[in-house]
């Protein structure tokens, strides 16, 4: 259950741009629409992608929600998070 | 009636789009020749109509509805994600055909969702852009193409064995088409690569050598056997994408198999395969 909320936001946040524009107006606010609670909120907001992608959510949709909503959006930050050190990544960003 | 004349399976890597520079000149090279060699045997094989088996990276279908199988029968542009060198626009489908597609399906046990009006991911639009807009260009001649997405990227995947059902089906439905389209078929998707993963960049050489034996001995009992966990483990999660080979070359049913290129490139994350599809 946890995962499918999860990855219905970051599908939004990695493709809609609605989802985008009041995200980045007002994270909490948009976040308070969905059912999640506090640990999925601070993953969310923490870019987290480690842990969601521990707790079941697509690395497509931890990508690609990176990729768009991050604060410096480089994989190789990316890459780090996830405890990895590779300089590449599947990026369609570049 | 339809004729199919041939296939291939090659890769949709939209890295060598946005860092071309990235890998190594005789690497690149060698790739990018791979999509020309089989651009100019499309266009030498005659066909008017390509069908492009790909896959969803979680764009196009969000989490309200995550189809199986898909087919578009309608309006086609693409791509969503455009990249350097790969603009969206309007595509040419062969509308009687996938239409004939699906109601062949729905007639024999196959329940296409259909798209009426689609927009493609890069899944179709590099092979597309490189071989069958390439094809035309050779050719001279008008070649529509034909969206088919298989889940084989987002969870719940279809079965390597449906995959294979379903491009069988395919290639009935074809040949039981009342036009004179000559077919080709394209499976789109890399072998071994990790999308979004801590292991991208990783490229397993001795797993892609293992798939690309499997198709080059048409040997689909093989490849159809390779479990989800062993694929996921052996190749990554990109990897899956193999479902959209077997359905291809069950689609095209080939007598033999021409090994155009092979390269693993971990700069672009991805082994690399190129693999035509013979009929004769």
């Amino acid at each position: 259950m946890k995962r499918d909320v999860l990855e219905r936001v970051l599908w939004s946040l990695s493709i809609d741009r609605f989802s985008k524009e009041k995200f980045k107006e007002n994270p909490e606010k948009f976040l308070g629409r969905f059912p999640l609670d506090a640990e999925d909120v601070r993953m969310i907001l923490e870019f987290d992608v480690k842990k969601l992608q521990e707790v079941g959510v697509n690395p497509m949709l931890t990508m690609g929600y990176w990729i768009e909503m991050s604060p410096d959006r480089q994989m190789s930050s990316y890459n780090k998070k996830l405890g990895s050190e590779s300089e590449y990544s599947a990026s369609i960003k570049g | 009636m339809a004729q199919i004349v041939g296939g291939f399976l090659v890769p949709h890597d939209p890295v060598m789009f946005v860092a071309g520079d990235a890998a190594p000149a005789d690497k690149a090279e060698k790739v990018w020749g791979a999509f020309e060699t089989c651009a100019q045997r499309l266009a030498d094989s005659g066909a008017t109509t390509v069908i492009i088996v790909g896959n969803d990276h979680y764009m196009l279908f969000g989490t309200t509805c995550l189809p199986k199988y898909c087919i578009a029968t309608g309006h086609l542009e693409g791509p969503l994600d455009q990249l350097p060198g790969l603009k969206r626009g309007q595509i040419e489908n062969n509308e009687a055909l996938a239409t004939a597609i699906a109601e062949h399906g729905a007639e024999n046990g196959f329940d296409w969702s259909v798209a009426r009006s689609f927009t493609t991911d890069h899944s179709f639009s590099i092979p597309h852009q490189l071989i069958v807009r390439r094809a035309e260009e050779l050719s001279g001649r008008s070649i529509a193409a034909i969206p088919v997405y298989l889940a084989s990227a987002v969870d719940p995947y279809i079965t390597t064995e449906r995959s294979r059902e379903l491009g069988a089906q395919m290639n009935a439905a074809i040949e039981a088409f009342a036009g004179d389209d000559k077919v080709a078929v394209i499976g789109s998707g890399g072998i071994s690569h990790w999308v979004g993963t801590k292991e991208s960049g990783k490229v397993n050489e001795a797993f892609d050598r293992r798939v690309i034996d499997s198709c080059c001995s048409l040997d689909m009992d093989g490849l159809a056997s390779l479990s989800n966990e062993e694929i996921l483990e052996e190749g990554g999660n990109g990897a899956m994408e193999i479902r959209n080979f077997l359905c291809a070359m069950a689609a095209v049913n080939p007598v033999s198999t021409d090994l155009v290129e092979y390269q693993p490139v971990p700069e672009w994350v991805t082994g690399l395969g190129f693999i035509e599809l013979k009929v004769a």
